[in-house]
């Protein structure tokens, strides 16, 4: 009898080391101290047993079971902790869940780049009515009278307020310009800010052209301010749009609101600047005017030419992000298509 | 504008070695942009001059021909070419393998090889004008006519375009970067500038001095404020025959088309200084000239075959009968030079521009000659015209004579003199230029300079003075630009810092996008400022109080939006083409015919306009109630996120479009700044909108409150646990979540007895175990003590209390 019970519990002590499995080790509960289990069994035989060895065996029976049951238990912890909190047959490949889509447009989201790059350099941000006056849109910026811009096919003027001149005359404006000179009758020099918004112009539209567009325009006003400090203002722009230094270069150009007035020009980013179709073979992209303001733009803000100088940049924004992902058709920006939107995170 | 070196190079002799693309460079960075420059020659590679020795019939066809042609270097070919006009001896132009030709001059450019024509091998092709690009210059009228080169005397063999003397580079100039140069337009002026840039000598025009004594001719100018000046010239013995090649190659060279001698003399001096001219047959003149205001009522035939009717407004040169031109623009039918013109008058004057474009504008008409006098040019560019013009005259008609001359110039042009400050443009500059390299620079743009200490006095020359240069400023720009831009060092921007920017508005403009699209996941878009009428009639009954445009998009866009709606119900309604479920919004201006005001400057009036974001939440007919909470959920927490005063909904008046049984105002103190809203099926339809749910929002960005910082407090994290306990109750339909969230957080209890923290909505159920009428409303209650752990008995009592107080006060029941 001694040497049954000694027998089971080496096989007994294997079985529950070997249960790989919950369900496994209940199984092997079942058969060692179970109802018919191998150690019932031994049990019923105990009655039958001479009364010397009945007292003892029932003992050592008894310790049995608490042996196992222990070894069952700690087997069964151990089992359950290192059982996976997942079916076994998850897959792994499957994506991840998105988080919540939505993203600002992807012009907004290069004006905020640019505000983020001009805020650290101390401009303010700056925003005028989108209707404006052609006192504001051309008289203040040195357009002459009779400039071809302030007619109706190049300006959406206001029905009913298109008659007048200057300050009773209104039209959606058809630059940014205007605000700046809003923002310097408020502001005492020296200032420095930024009033980046939509413009709108009566024109055409194709792939490269668009009645509404978004600008980008910077002043800074102070007592000295040489052009070439210009370079500075454009450099911010693009090193901050395409994340690189980009070469640029100010050549002539003329505005009616800028003396000197500068067209200024990147390199073309597909050639290197070695020439290509992009550049139509020059090497470089015009990408902005600027300049200093016209004295008389400083005038019409309150400001005498003599003491205040300054420099302007404008930057066609839809242009810039065009170039900077690829875009093909400038009326994708004013389209609300979600399948065009939705690429820009 | 195109201009020729080779024209260039008659009035100034540019540096040897000077490549294409540097003054091309030169030029852009300093004048005008130079869009491209392309080698005149390289259109004729491999065409070359061949003679034809035999003209015999093509076996196989009858309108074929077999040449055989010498092309030079000793050989001869047997090239098949079906030309009406072929005989022995005759001169043509060979496109040998190689050459790129247009067929019959149509369609795209084709590559020249060996081929068989009708069983018959033909080397290259004998070329009609029109396949070569010479249409203009070797015109003919019936087909399959080819180019008879037998006056040109160039050896068989020779290339086409040395043969022709079109060994030429054509630069294409941006006529936008000319608008405020008007003394650029033309070969002179533009050489003038080479000439500046690399300080070369320019070669004198001729001039012209009439003999005293050549009288008959006297022009009346009626208005000195719209002519300044007019120069007319009788000529007598001459005739509208061919120009000599030169001339001819030149002006078809920029881009214009040879005509007879008489026109042609006119456009060559236009397209070589600038200034228009114009010859118009003198026998068909009935007395005096005079330049005039049109009457109205007036008309003019013009020698295009148009007929106008004029105006005060227009200007025109006329004779005792009536009008014969306007002015600056186009002859009349009745003055133009015929075959048999042998007097002509040549005219060269200078209009006011302004009233010119509009006169142009005003009959439609743009020809070379008002696109340049629109510019502004000064009149004395007048005297370089009739030199030149009057050169060509005499050299093409040796016989001719000058029978009449009056240069009535009544309004002189008055050079502009600046004084400027050296040591100013130094600082504008950012560095000083040696004062005599400033004063040589100048000088070579043919400014006159007379240094007087730190200041310099500056006359500007005559074709500067038109405008273009006025103030300091502008001699600055010339001596800058001279020098080179890229020549100047990039400066530091220096400034003092005063603090640094705080701009609640636009950070909370920027805070609720960021908001909607990051935490919300909301799509930003960009509509017009204008709205179509389908939707706007969606979103409002009236059109009263919108602003419109005199000149719209089109007529069904021509209201401004006084609300972003009616352009998010238009892109929502395209993007369900494509997608069921999205969420977008938009952040911009509107604009109400109304409250005029002058914010800014007391000399303006601008309409009331506000900053106002709208946003249209996306779905599935069947889950509106969802979109529309999310909607809600979306405007609800926005002030948190965005640190602005909270808002308050309420019932408010429901606007057209809106769904009855889903629609609220947002409040801020009471006052209505938004809406929010379920679109209602029958608006939904209007837009085309068939199986999605949309609720709208819509805030005014002005009347929220952003804060000056995070305003939100700490509040101390519990001492003891806090328990979570779920209660369902069942209550009638009518009775609202506001009520029951009221009625069970109750009033605050006495001696501290508010063990209840928050009662927050779970969710409503309505099915099977809920009777027909009622819903099954289920809260969560935080319980908790300041004080002490709560037993299980002290949680069932308070929350037994609140079940009671629901069914007393609602008719509640629980649920078991």
């Amino acid at each position: 009898m001694n040497e049954k019970l000694a027998l089971l519990r080496e096989s007994g002590r294997a079985r529950i080391a070997e249960a790989a499995s919950v369900a496994e080790l209940r199984n092997v509960k079942a058969s060692l101290i179970g109802k018919n289990g191998a150690l019932s069994e031994i049990m019923r035989e105990i009655p039958r047993l001479g009364p010397a060895l009945r007292a003892e065996t029932g003992r050592q029976a008894n310790e049995l079971k608490d042996f196992f049951t222990r070894l069952i238990e700690a087997r069964d912890e151990e089992l359950q902790l290192s059982d996976s909190a997942i079916s076994a047959d998850f897959d792994l490949t499957v994506p991840g869940t998105p988080p919540p889509g939505g993203a600002l447009h992807p012009i907004t989201q290069m004006c905020y780049d640019l505000n983020d790059a001009f805020k650290s350099l101390g401009f303010e941000i700056f925003q005028e009515p989108e209707i404006t006056s052609e006192l504001y849109a051309f008289d203040n910026l040195n357009f002459p009278p009779d400039h071809p811009a302030r007619e109706s096919m190049d300006t959406y003027w206001i029905a009913g307020h298109d008659t007048g001149r200057g300050g009773d005359r209104l039209c959606l404006r058809p630059h940014l310009t205007g605000a700046s000179v809003r923002y310097m009758r408020t502001h005492k020099p020296p200032c420095r800010f930024v009033y980046p918004g939509h413009v709108y112009r009566n024109e055409t539209t194709d792939a490269r052209h668009e009645r509404a567009f978004f600008q980008y325009e910077a002043l800074i006003v102070d007592r000295e301010m040489p052009f070439a400090a210009g370079k500075v203002m454009v450099k911010s722009v693009l090193d901050k749009v395409f994340g690189r230094d980009v070469p640029v270069r100010m050549r002539v150009g003329f505005f009616p609101f800028v003396e000197p007035g500068f067209e200024i020009d990147m390199e073309c980013l597909v050639c290197g600047g070695t020439g290509c179709g992009v550049c139509k073979q020059v090497g470089w992209i015009e990408i902005m005017p600027g300049g200093t303001p016209h004295p008389n733009v400083l005038r019409a803000a309150g400001l005498d030419p003599e003491r205040y100088t300054g420099f302007y940049v404008n930057i066609g924004l839809d242009r810039l992000v065009m170039m900077r992902y690829g875009v093909d058709d400038v009326r994708l920006f004013h389209s609300a298509d979600l399948r065009f939107l939705s690429q820009f995170k | 504008m195109r201009i020729s070196l080779d024209w260039i190079k008659d009035y100034v002799e540019l540096p040897s070695g000077l490549e294409v693309s540097r003054l091309a460079r030169d030029l852009t960075m300093s004048t005008v942009e130079v869009e491209g420059a392309s080698e005149l020659r390289k259109r004729f590679s491999h065409i070359v001059i061949g003679e034809v020795l035999d003209v015999l019939p093509h076996p196989n066809a009858d309108k074929l021909r077999i040449c055989r042609t010498d092309i030079g270097g000793g050989e001869t070919k047997e090239i098949v070419c079906g030309g009406i006009n072929l005989t022995p001896r005759m001169r043509v132009a060979v496109a040998k393998p190689g050459a790129v030709v247009r067929w019959h001059g149509e369609g795209e450019p084709v590559e020249i090889k060996n081929a068989r024509l009708r069983g018959v091998e033909s080397y290259g092709m004998i070329c009609a004008s029109s396949e070569i690009g010479l249409f203009d210059l070797f015109p003919f009228e019936e087909e399959a006519t080819i180019m008879d080169l037998s006056e040109f005397g160039a050896p068989n063999g020779t290339n086409l375009a040395d043969a022709l003397g079109l060994d030429d580079v054509i630069l294409e100039i941006d006529n936008k970067s000319l608008t405020n140069r008007p003394d650029l337009w033309g070969h002179y002026g533009i050489a003038r500038e080479l000439a500046a840039l690399y300080g070369l000598p320019m070669k004198p025009l001729p001039a012209f001095a009439p003999r005293d004594g050549a009288a008959g001719m006297n022009v009346a100018i009626e208005d000195p404020e719209l002519c300044a000046r007019y120069i007319g010239v009788k000529i007598e013995g001459v005739s509208p025959k061919p120009s000599p090649f030169k001339a001819q190659s030149r002006i078809w060279r920029v881009g214009m088309r040879p005509i007879n001698s008489l026109v042609d003399i006119t456009n060559y001096v236009m397209l070589a200084v600038g200034q228009p001219a114009h010859a118009f047959d003198s026998d068909n003149i009935e007395g005096h000239i005079a330049v005039r205001r049109a009457r109205a009522g007036e008309r003019l035939l013009l020698l295009n075959g148009r007929e106008l009717s004029l105006t005060e407004s227009d200007l025109v040169i006329a004779d005792d009968e009536g009008p014969v031109g306007l002015a600056g623009v186009m002859g009349g039918a009745k003055d133009s030079v015929l075959d048999t013109t042998e007097r002509v008058i040549l005219e060269i004057a200078n209009f006011e521009p302004i009233g010119l474009r509009r006169s142009a504008q005003r009959h439609e008409l743009r020809t070379e000659a008002s696109m340049r006098n629109e510019k502004g040019i000064d009149p004395q560019r007048a005297d370089l015209a009739l030199g030149l013009a009057m050169e060509m005259f005499r050299d093409e008609f040796p016989d001719m004579r000058v029978t009449g001359f009056d240069d009535n110039y009544p309004r002189e042009l008055k050079r502009a003199s600046i004084r400027v400050s050296l040591s100013w443009m130094a600082r504008r500059m950012g560095t000083r230029i040696d004062d005599a390299e400033v004063r040589g620079m100048l000088e070579r743009l043919g400014f006159g300079v007379r240094m007087d200490g730190d200041d310099m006095n500056v006359v500007v020359p005559s074709w500067r003075s038109t405008g273009d240069v006025s103030i300091p400023d502008d001699i600055m720009e010339e001596a800058a630009r001279l020098r080179g831009y890229e020549n100047f060092e990039p400066a530091a921007i220096v400034t003092s810092f005063e603090g640094a920017v705080n701009q609640r508005d636009a950070d909370a403009d920027r805070g609720i996008r960021e908001y909607l699209s990051f935490r919300c996941g909301m799509q930003e878009v960009f509509t017009y400022p204008w709205v179509r009428g389908e939707f706007l009639s969606v979103t409002s009954d009236t059109t009263e109080g919108l602003l419109e445009i005199s000149t719209p998009p089109s007529p069904n866009e021509r209201f401004i939006r006084s609300s972003l709606l009616p352009n998010i119900l238009k892109a929502v309604a395209e993007n369900t083409r494509f997608f069921g479920e999205f969420a977008i919004y938009e952040s911009g201006q509107v604009f109400y015919d109304a409250d005029y005001s002058s914010p800014y400057d007391a000399r303006e009036s601008l309409p009331r306009g506000a900053r106002s974001v709208a946003g249209a939440v996306v779905g599935r007919q069947s889950s509106a109630s969802d979109l529309f909470r999310r909607a809600k959920g979306i405007v609800e927490w926005m002030p948190r996120y965005v640190h602005m005063a909270p808002f308050e909904f309420a019932r408010g008046e429901k606007p057209v479009w809106a769904d009855g049984a889903a629609c609220l105002d947002v409040r801020l103190d009471h006052e209505t700044v938004g809406k929010l809203a379920l679109l209602s099926k029958k608006s939904a339809l209007a837009c085309g909108i068939k199986s999605s749910a949309v609720t709208l929002f819509e805030l005014n960005i002005d009347s929220l409150k952003p804060h000056a910082s995070r305003t939100n407090r700490y509040t101390r994290l519990p001492e003891y646990p806090r328990v979570e306990y779920d209660i369902s109750m069942t209550f009638d339909e009518t009775s609202e979540w506001e009520e029951i969230e009221r009625t069970a957080r109750g009033k605050k209890h006495p001696g501290g007895g508010d063990l209840v923290k928050s009662v927050s909505f779970v969710g409503v159920y309505r099915g099977k175990q809920v009777p027909d009428g009622k819903k099954s409303v289920t809260m969560r209650l935080v319980m908790g003590s300041d004080k002490k752990t709560l037993t299980s008995d002290e949680i069932e009592a308070a929350a037994g209390q609140i079940v009671k107080r629901l069914s007393k006060t609602l008719g509640g029941e629980l649920r078991s």
